[in-house]
């Protein structure tokens, strides 16, 4: 007992007195970057998805809002971690993770739908797209590419690899891709910036696009802090995109951003100018928001906007027709919360965007710690013109449909 | 002094070495055994007879280099084990034991021991590491994944009341980025401390009982 009360003080002292002799400043961690100084003490914090998924049966479900007309059902569950969505031509709904490391295929098997780990050991899998047979998936270091993938859901071997050395860094910040086919043939993905706010790389808070063919990459736009979600247009072919803006410049600044890209090398303004018309109080110095393309819509400040497709389907009411549906994953840094749902974004024939709710009924308590009971990630189109949308934070895919009313 | 301070951590580092070695081939040839169920209490604390060797009774660890887990959020130890059973967090005895968990024995096993009482070791270090301890939290913040008391939320973990020496082995792995960590955010955490700043995090954090 005294040998161990000997050796405790003794540590002790040897502790202390170094410590205090050693001031060295070390760089602050990516996730405290422009944090000021009165926020030290800020209890916000990030969510992390239940890692087993949770079951539809213990969720209130029943509590999901759509307009009238509209119905959202559980369409899939035991999909944990479910991000991206993508849909085979013979009918196979491809889901992805971005913590956990596996892709899954989600079938139908004699009559009962089937969630089955397709690729696994994967490094942050998060963009997926389905085209012409092949599979592309984005990790955080590489594309890769599973041609035919449909017959070879129970084999599906390597991958090809279309580009690679993505992410040399290996660094915590915003390394998780979303993957779209562009009308070009091109593949289009982010590289976010690697922090909160600091001065990006010539490649980091840049959309990149790839031929697939060649391995050719271009440098599309720059000064995006970071998007996952992006969309072409299905009548301009324009690209456009959400953008998560910067943390820690309070509850309401900066909006979080809906952009469209009408051509190859625009700035978005990142990390000089936030939401087209606010300076960052540090990178904004002797700079003006007039030097960078400002978002067509601003969807709230810290909102997470994440996957977005354009309705092209015959289902929905003929306004939904070449409208966005957007998912919002939800704020973490602001106090009180909002998002978590999925919203509309129409545009009129002047390209006004409007924007609408479409599904709600996650966030149950604003000033909650959690706030929410789930958190949607991306959006999928089917052919009967339904939409399938993933939830992360549960691993459960729903299904929003719509029945004309009778007349 | 340098040379007291490492025999102090490798002298506790051995013993429980040993002592998990010696436990672990039995007992992952036993969880074989555990009968499958849903999810709940009762099943948890089936499941957790396989933990006791280790972990303690209740969940209260008596080797200071194996933690407690008693009063760990229980979505924590869902995830901790998750991360072994995928080889996201490596430890020679644990990844053994996680490799045969279903989901529903992770959270079983979750439900229970995030249930149970933690009895805190009862460390008291001299003042001027408690002040020094408490000042380190709030200026890494520290205090808000883990809450004001340390005592966790969600996926993050409990650290009031922590075996000392658990502690300080988990921060100088998230320091070297050899441990297991979504996003990195701990990793670039620890990396803001200087070696000793840890240990005195580690014994305020332990000393804590609240």
């Amino acid at each position: 007992m005294l040998n161990r009360f000997f050796l405790s003080a003794s540590v002790t002292a040897c502790l202390v007195s170094s410590a205090l002799a050693q001031q060295a400043p070390a760089a602050p961690p990516s996730w405290k970057q422009g944090m000021a100084s009165e926020q030290a003490q800020s209890a916000l914090h990030p969510f992390l998805p239940h890692i087993t998924g949770r079951a539809a049966a213990d969720l209130p479900v029943d509590k999901l809002k759509v307009p009238a007309g509209f119905k959202v059902e559980v369409w899939a569950e035991g999909a944990p971690e479910a991000r991206s969505l993508a849909l085979g031509d013979k009918g196979t709904v491809f889901a992805s993770n971005r913590n956990l490391s596996n892709v899954y295929a989600i079938v139908e098997n004699a009559g009962k739908r089937e969630v089955k780990v397709l690729l696994k050991g994967l490094k942050a899998p998060n963009g997926l797209v389905f085209d012409k047979g092949t599979l592309y998936v984005a990790e955080r270091n590489r594309i890769t590419r599973f041609d035919d993938i449909e017959s070879k859901l129970d084999n599906p071997g390597e991958g090809k690899v279309v580009i690679d050395n993505l992410d040399p860094n290996n660094a915590a910040g915003h390394f998780w891709k979303y993957l779209v086919m562009g009308p070009d043939g091109k593949l289009y993905f982010n590289i976010g910036s690697p922090q909160n706010i600091t001065m990006p790389t010539y490649n980091e808070a840049s959309i990149i696009r790839v031929d697939p063919k060649t391995g050719i990459m271009e440098n599309f736009a720059q000064g995006v802090r970071n998007s996952v979600g992006m969309a072409f247009h299905p009548v301009s072919k324009d690209l456009w995109f959400t953008e998560h803006g910067r943390d820690w410049l309070g509850t309401d600044l900066p909006s979080d951003e809906l952009n469209v890209a009408k051509k190859k090398g625009q700035n978005f303004g990142f990390p000089f100018c936030h939401q087209g018309d606010t300076l960052d109080p540090v990178y904004g110095q002797n700079r003006t928001c007039d030097e960078f393309t400002p978002p067509v819509l601003k969807l709230g400040a810290h909102i997470a906007p994440v996957g977005m497709k354009f309705y092209t389907g015959q289902m929905f009411p003929a306004e939904y027709k070449n409208s966005m549906i957007i998912a919002q994953h939800g704020s973490w840094n602001r106090d009180p919360k909002q998002g978590y749902n999925l919203i509309r974004v129409s545009l009129d024939a002047k390209g006004n965007a409007t924007k609408h709710a479409f599904v709600d009924g996650f966030l149950e308590n604003e000033k909650g710690d959690p706030p929410m009971w789930g958190r949607p990630v991306d959006v999928l189109q089917m052919k009967d013109g339904s939409i399938l949308f993933s939830d992360d934070y549960n691993g459960i895919i729903y299904r929003v449909s719509y029945t004309k009313p009778s007349k | 002094m340098k040379t007291l301070c490492s025999w102090h951590a490798s002298r506790a580092k051995r013993w429980s070495m040993t002592a998990a070695y010696r436990t672990a081939a039995v007992l992952a040839l036993m969880i074989h055994f555990i009968p499958a169920s849903h999810a709940g209490l009762e099943e948890g604390r089936v499941k957790s007879q396989v933990c006791a060797t280790c972990h303690g009774v209740d969940g209260n660890s008596v080797s200071s280099n194996i933690p407690s887990l008693a009063a760990q959020p229980k979505q924590f130890i869902v995830t901790a084990l998750y991360m072994y059973r995928e080889g996201k967090r490596k430890n020679e005895v644990m990844s053994v034991f996680a490799e045969k968990l279903s989901n529903s024995d992770l959270n079983d096993l979750a439900q229970y021991f995030s249930t149970q009482k933690l009895n805190p070791p009862q460390n008291l270090p001299e003042s001027n590491v408690l002040a020094k301890g408490r000042e380190i939290t709030e200026k890494n913040n520290c205090v808000a994944c883990h809450t004001a008391n340390l005592v966790g939320q969600q996926h993050i973990p409990r650290l009031a009341g922590q075996h000392q020496p658990y502690l300080l082995e988990q921060l100088k792995l998230f320091k070297a980025a050899q441990r297991g960590d979504f996003d990195g955010t701990m990793t670039s955490a620890a990396q803001g401390l200087m070696s000793d700043e840890l240990e005195i995090l580690s014994l305020y954090l332990s000393s804590l009982n609240k």
